[in-house]
């Protein structure tokens, strides 16, 4: 078989650059994508010539997510299974790169949504831009922050991860260096002259990789209005152990002090499916107890049992209304938070009653760093 | 053609298989050149089996229904600074700077105490009725203990001991003033109980209270320096009222020990006229508690300000009560604050826990000395010595946590026909879990060697942050004592009766003694009859001995308070075989809850090691005979067994005690980083 040309590689000397070449679709994965991915990242540590990896993306969109409508299909045809080949690999590839021992630059021209920020945040270097949209729109269509996000959202500052990963919220380059999900600033001109720099220095010195990138780094102003300023009534509302008890700090914050921020927010809460909020907000909150690998293999869980649909079909609601028929009009089952009972939130978490479905076989990885373990 | 291809294939393969040998003879040797002087650190999740069982399951085994409670005060502390999170060998870590001046640990404790109120953590304190409630309680209070002892201590004092003296020793009046802004920590509560001169003997102490008719008031004094109230937490400079504990006297005549609410600070912290307060000073551990010691100087207090649950005085001054008994209308009173019990008891499992899992990790990752020349070193874990050292503390913790969680149960779950039971279970578990864990901190501080000796690490400073739990809420000795009073009164009355005895599981009494096999072998060490049978058997005789001590002693015609301090030895092997007992029984009923599996078989195996490790160390089997000398021999071999068989379990099982690797220290993780050169 042809390789594929959604992923397309150029290589110089000791860098490899990877192109995300999708972008009728906005760089959404495919599964030929991530297999592909996959199998580049396992050569490329196997590979003594390779020293630094640079991941970016063709067209205006560094990569709207994992390609759901495909995986929707799918299931229609009949098997969930294929879905959690899908995810699987997805998540497989996550791991790797979470635990890569060369670093990894990722360039965030545009939107870096869903399964985007899955195949950048965990690598070592993420550098946002003028134009950078950062995302985890899930609950607004019936499934959760997967992709580690459970990992990467929970260790963001205070209660912002519970903030980003239930509300769906968008964040700009300045408040993605700000929070923590990219690790540079660097304005959108100077993006290419920074990738000739790095393949020129041709080094897998992270010390080194890190000083070039200053170079050419700015300091971004938040905006005046960013979401980022409200962090301490993001603590006081999103710290609360429950979903309907975060709504309700909200909504009192807005009895005190209501503004277009605090509508919005409520509203996006209000939009997003209840089940998804819930089993959303328990799996951050797992998450940050967890290493990646332990977050990865719960998400899977959490994922097969949404694409199951024995509990809610939420995603499948989500996806016709959002994406397929467009009329943005989702029909939630169950409706509202209180039908969501903490015994059916406990089913996403457990393993599944299948003959032939086992939990995330993750790859054993011989150095695997501190911050990576797992006490599975 | 056919034969000398397959020559030629055969000298090939032994060529391959020659050089293959060369090659492994060869490379290990420039390996040891490159990495023998490093000492590199592996992760014991890349090298352990990987659990055969649900880790998940077993923490919900411990943890049950509060797990969610727990992790979302986890997930508080995390992601506050105020937790002083900082990163070591590429893992964050959260733990008070024990660096810090006594007052700035203090002023800590109260900002985090601060924290957690605005995140809401406390909100329906006082409103959250029913088992879930309680339970919800107790989950918070113990969450915030694993962080830091001080912590605990400052809330316990706040909420269990300020509030529920108001909650239990009050009425609605109190409910109705006092439950919103101690909820809100408008109102900071102390519990002034301890004095000087009386610590254990509540009814010694010597502060009076005098009622005024014309004014209806209440004046409380201070008459001597012993009547000083002493160690109160929270007096020295935070709390803005407090309980206090006094004798009443009301016409000349003492009606006993009685509660009373009065204010010792204003809103902006100055002390109160009429109230002196003192610091006590700084002490080996539990630095962020404000301990104080309050004199009164004739403090007047409203009328209602009597605590008056189960007794009260009228304006004009008389005294009102329904229970006419002061030895019971005193017990009534004390009562519900046994809480404070079962969160000693439960903080005390989950410090054994953080000291075992962070002892276990190093010794899965720590190698000393080659048993030959050019070997590796040999896992700390790997000596069956160190198994010895750790792996029966960590069977006995699954089984003293497991009981904690029965004694929180109970306790949840108490009617007034249980209150005896309470109390007894209460101060034995309390008493037997504490010391358990000072043990093993103790082991575990030994356990790492030196690093054992630095802060960050925890296992050896938690110990002088541990080390009150064995006095405060009853000296431990005593509580001893009075398990085996409680029991003899028990067995005396059912004698007297001449019914069976019933109840704290003492029914075996009414059956025939058990029969111990007269030759123990290992099969016979690890079924649960004889387990039981010889825990019976150990209950039943010392239980006996004791009567019949105790009624020697009366035939002499002693007063029984003499008796029960000369009968002390007794007393306290009766005490602790009646505990040991009850954790078994817990444990075995844990075990019945699970289904058939390698969960099941995983806790067989610690209920087993549990009483093996209990008869090869208590001296009272073989003292009093329940085992020959013989069968100790048996014993003492099956506790190597035991260890060798836990030995694989053991990541797994410290996996699943739930406590988070940030709550957890450096060397349990990659230590070798955490004191590179880079990180200093």
């Amino acid at each position: 078989m042809a390789p594929t040309t959604q992923v397309l590689l150029k290589e110089s000397s000791h860098v490899r650059t990877i192109i995300l070449n999708r972008p009728k679709q906005l760089n959404a994965l495919s599964l030929e994508m991530v297999s592909r991915l996959l199998e580049l990242f396992h050569a490329y540590e196997e590979d003594p010539n390779v020293k630094l990896i640079i991941l970016k993306s063709e067209g205006r969109a560094f990569c709207a997510g994992g390609d759901v409508t495909a995986v929707v299909k799918d299931i229609n045809k009949g098997n969930w299974k294929l879905g959690a080949k899908f995810f699987s690999t997805e998540f497989t590839l996550n791991y790797l790169m979470a635990t890569y021992t060369k670093p990894q630059v990722s360039l965030l021209r545009g939107i870096v949504m869903g399964g985007g920020g899955g195949v950048s945040v965990h690598g070592r270097f993420r550098v946002a831009t003028d134009n950078s949209v950062f995302a985890m729109p899930e609950t607004e269509l019936g499934l959760f922050p997967d992709v580690g996000a459970s990992y990467y959202l929970s260790r963001l500052p205070g209660f912002f991860g519970e903030y980003v990963g239930l509300t769906g919220a968008r964040l700009d380059g300045a408040e993605m260096l700000a929070c923590g999900l990219a690790t540079h600033f660097v304005p959108l001109e100077k993006l290419s002259l920074l990738e000739d720099a790095l393949c020129k220095a041709n080094t897998g010195d992270p010390k080194i990789i890190c000083s070039i990138i200053n170079e050419f780094s700015g300091t971004p102003k938040l905006k005046e209005k960013s979401q980022y300023f409200r962090l301490k009534t993001i603590n006081r509302c999103f710290s609360r152990r429950t979903v309907e008890e975060i709504i309700s700090a909200i909504e009192k914050e807005a009895s005190k002090n209501m503004d277009d921020w605090i509508t919005w927010t409520i509203q996006s809460l209000k939009k997003a499916s209840p089940t998804s909020l819930k089993i959303s907000l328990r799996s951050i909150r797992e998450g940050r107890l967890q290493g990646v690998g332990q977050c990865l293999i719960r998400e899977y869980r959490m994922v097969c049992t949404v694409m199951r649909g024995e509990f809610s079909r939420d995603f499948f609601e989500g996806c016709r209304a959002l994406l397929l028929d467009k009329d943005k009009n989702p029909k939630w089952e169950p409706s509202k938070l209180e039908l969501v009972s903490d015994h059916m939130v406990d089913q996403y978490f457990a393993a599944k009653d299948d003959e032939d479905w086992e939990d995330l076989k993750l790859p054993p990885r011989s150095n695997l760093p501190s911050h990576a373990i797992a006490k599975l | 053609m056919e034969s000398s291809s397959s020559t030629m294939d055969r000298v090939n393969f032994r060529t391959q298989i020659l050089t293959r040998h060369l090659q492994n003879h060869h490379i290990p040797p420039t390996d040891l050149i490159h990495t023998a002087p490093c000492v590199n650190y592996s992760p014991p999740e890349l090298s352990e089996p990987l659990a055969n069982f649900d880790t998940k399951s077993l923490r919900k085994l411990l943890d049950g229904k509060s797990i969610d409670v727990i992790d979302h005060m986890f997930n508080l502390m995390i992601q506050s600074n105020l937790f002083c999170p900082r990163e070591r060998g590429g893992k964050v870590f959260v733990s008070p700077d024990f660096n810090q001046s006594m007052e700035q640990q203090r002023e800590m404790t109260m900002k985090r105490i601060d924290y957690l109120r605005e995140q809401g953590a406390f909100d329906g304190w006082f409103s959250r009725k029913g088992d879930d409630g309680e339970l919800w309680r107790f989950a918070l209070a113990e969450t915030v203990s694993v962080f830091d002892h001080s912590l605990g201590i400052k809330l316990g004092v706040h909420f269990f001991l300020w509030g529920g003296a108001i909650r239990f020793m009050g009425t609605k009046r109190h409910h109705d003033k006092w439950f919103k802004p101690t909820e809100t920590f408008e109102v900071k509560g102390c519990f002034a109980m301890t004095e000087l001169g009386h610590g254990s003997n509540v009814r010694g102490i010597e502060t009076v209270t005098r009622y005024d008719a014309r004014t209806e008031e209440f004046i409380i004094s201070t008459p001597c320096e012993s009547a000083q109230k002493y160690w109160i937490g929270g007096a020295a400079n935070h709390a803005t009222h407090t309980v206090v504990f006094s004798q009443l006297e009301i016409n000349g005549v003492n009606e006993g020990v009685h509660a009373f609410i009065a204010q010792i600070r204003d809103a902006d912290g100055n002390i109160c006229p009429n109230v002196r307060i003192a610091d006590c000073g700084h002490k080996i551990g539990l630095n962020g508690v404000d301990n104080g010691r309050i004199w009164f100087d004739n403090l007047r207090i409203p009328r209602e300000n009597l605590l008056n649950s189960v007794a009260d005085v009228s304006p004009d001054g008389q005294y009102l009560t329904a229970i006419k008994d002061p030895d019971q209308r005193f017990a009534a009173f004390l009562a519900p604050l046994t809480s404070g019990r079962v969160t000693i008891a439960a903080s005390s499992m989950n410090t054994a826990k953080v000291g075992l899992a962070i002892a276990i990790r190093y010794s899965l990752s720590r190698r000393a000395f080659s048993i030959r020349p050019n070997e590796p070193e040999v896992l700390l874990l790997d000596y069956p010595s160190h198994q010895r050292r750790l792996l029966p503390l960590l069977a006995k913790t699954y089984a003293l946590s497991f009981a904690s969680n029965y004694l929180k149960m109970i306790y949840v779950k108490r009617t007034p026909a249980s209150i005896k039971t309470v109390h007894v279970v209460s101060s034995a578990l309390k008493a037997v879990l504490t010391w358990h864990n000072m043990r093993t901190l103790q082991e575990c501080r030994e356990a790492c060697g030196g690093q054992g000796l630095k802060t960050e690490n925890h296992v050896g400073h938690l110990k002088s942050e541990y080390d009150v739990q064995l006095t405060f809420e009853g000296d431990n000795n005593v509580l001893m004592q009075q398990i085996s009073k409680a029991l003899l009164a028990e067995f005396l009355a059912a004698k007297k009766r001449n019914k069976p005895v019933r109840g704290l599981g003492l029914e075996h009494l009414n059956k025939p003694a058990p029969i111990i096999p007269s030759q123990l072998t290992s099969s016979t060490l690890r079924t649960t009859q004889f387990q039981t049978d010889i825990f019976c058997l150990r209950e039943r005789d010392l239980l006996h001995r004791f009567v019949k001590e105790v009624s020697e002693h009366q035939a002499l015609g002693e007063s029984k308070e003499h008796i029960f301090t000369v009968t002390y030895q007794l007393a306290e092997d009766l005490g602790r075989a009646f505990s040991d007992r009850l954790i078994l029984q817990t444990f075995l009923d844990v075990e019945a809850t699970v289904p058939a599996g390698s969960l099941k078989d995983v806790l067989g195996l610690m209920r087993s090691m549990y009483t093996t490790i209990l008869i090869e160390e208590d001296a009272s089997f073989l003292r009093y005979g329940y085992l020959s000398t013989d069968n100790a021999a048996v014993v003492r071999k099956e506790v190597m067994k035991l260890c060798s068989e836990l030995r694989p379990y053991a990541l797994s099982l410290v996996s699943s005690l739930g406590i988070p690797d940030a709550f957890l220290a450096p060397i349990a993780f990659n230590w070798v980083d955490a004191n590179s050169w880079s990180s200093v």
